[in-house]
């Protein structure tokens, strides 16, 4: 999947998380936020290089402010932006 | 109440009738419209009343407030989100907000992050230490003992400017120099960043940065929660001071700032003043260098801009350095009037 254009996902709410993406040149980026940054950084981020895998996307910018969120939700709003962000097709 | 009960209503910014209705709304809980807004959001209750506001101005969030009847039901977030959806379709990623103190468990709550705050006034941004992230971004140059800032308009360079930058930078190993980025004045932010450059290339201490985001620009200072508006003024110039101390200064050990005398403008002198009591606390001296004279009158920018007015660029040959002139030369005649 090739991301072109800015694309978001999700809300600032408690339990929610808020997922921007956008396009890179080259590689994946990953900025996190986290109300539990300390406890579960490595593995929000784990989540996040995962479905990137999944969907086979290479280069992208990815932004997560994650309010709390569990797993399956940080997993639903990170691949909701990137079909979003990956143009008309 | 239903959670999912409100319906969105946008405004770039709202026409006049639901305007009058947010500033009505506004007033219940001590704000005021801001004048600048370009984008509101509300969130409106199923009889047609405001549940939640939210407004953005440039890169700053501005207006949010939640009726007093929806407390309690997380509508700032929702509003918030809204309107943060609408700043990234502009392109618009590194948000700020300003607000009362006691409000900053409900924007930490949202992700912002506190930059500094004052008695009246918490800054904060969407990026954790977006702030000492862009001041490690800087460059720092030779490191030395004493290192001093000038911190400055330029509207545009001139000899003034020139002369006070030559004799700080004698007194000290690196001179960080940090001209405003704030597109505000008659000069461009990009023109006088480059004219300052220019200007001083040959003084080999001095290091030139621009101020970016991190500038508290009177233009988006929002006044409309202060009270007392003749307290704004004071309050914005204490923040911008706190803001040098806390972050520029500490970070970059800065230890002296200079300033121009002001002989003038009470408004400067004022300010100056504020300076040498808030700077004093955090241990940076002030050191007020006496204005440059030509021809028995103190060099200021606003001099140069008079005669550019006219039309008189020629009259401003004595007053800029070459580097200045030679754009006059150009470009003087965009800034007649």
């Amino acid at each position: 999947m090739k991301i072109v254009k800015n694309a978001v996902a999700g809300t600032l709410e408690s339990s929610d998380a808020y997922v921007q993406v956008s396009p890179n040149e080259v590689g994946i980026e990953i900025v996190l936020e986290s109300v539990v940054l300390t406890q579960f950084g490595d593995a929000i981020k784990a989540s996040v290089m995962e479905v990137l895998a999944e969907n086979e996307v290479t280069n992208a910018k990815v932004s997560v402010n994650d309010r709390g969120a569990i797993d399956c939700t940080i997993r639903a709003r990170v691949e909701t932006a990137l079909k979003r962000a990956q143009g008309d097709n | 109440m239903e959670y999912t009960n409100f319906y969105e209503e946008f405004g770039s910014p709202l026409n006049p009738r639901k305007r009058r209705k947010l500033e009505e709304f506004l007033a219940k809980q001590d704000l005021r419209y801001d004048d600048q807004i370009e984008e509101t959001c509300n969130l409106v209750d199923g009889d047609g009343n405001i549940a939640a506001t939210c407004s953005l101005h440039a890169n700053v969030l501005k207006c949010v407030a939640v009726s007093e009847n929806y407390q309690g039901y997380g509508l700032s977030p929702r509003v918030v989100t809204l309107m943060i959806n609408r700043a990234n379709e502009k392109g618009i990623k590194h948000l700020f907000l300003f607000t009362k103190p006691k409000n900053y468990q409900m924007f930490s709550d949202m992700g912002f992050y506190p930059i500094t705050q004052t008695e009246d006034i918490l800054l904060m941004e969407n990026e954790r230490n977006g702030i000492d992230k862009y001041i490690d971004s800087l460059p720092k140059g030779e490191s030395g003992e004493n290192i001093g800032a000038i911190v400055m308009n330029c509207n545009p360079f001139t000899n003034g400017h020139r002369y006070l930058v030559e004799t700080a930078a004698n007194q000290c190993d690196t001179l960080h120099l940090f001209v405003l980025s704030e597109d505000k004045s008659e000069f461009p932010a990009a023109v006088r960043y480059e004219l300052v450059k220019n200007g001083v290339e040959d003084i080999p201490n001095v290091i030139v940065h621009q101020t970016s985001d991190y500038l508290i620009s009177s233009a988006v200072f929002p006044t409309y929660f202060i009270k007392d508006i003749s307290k704004a003024e004071d309050a914005n110039c204490i923040l911008d001071l706190k803001i040098f101390c806390e972050h520029f200064a500490k970070k970059m050990n800065i230890s002296k700032r200079f300033v121009g005398t002001e002989p003038t403008c009470q408004v400067t002198n004022a300010y100056n003043q504020q300076m040498k009591a808030v700077l004093s606390s955090y241990g940076i001296e002030v050191i007020e260098i006496p204005r440059k004279e030509f021809d028995g009158r103190a060099i200021s920018a606003s001099v140069v801009r008079d005669y550019l007015h006219k039309g008189d660029i020629e009259g401003t040959k004595n007053l800029v350095p070459p580097t200045t002139y030679e754009y006059l030369e150009k470009e003087g005649y965009r800034y007649k009037k």
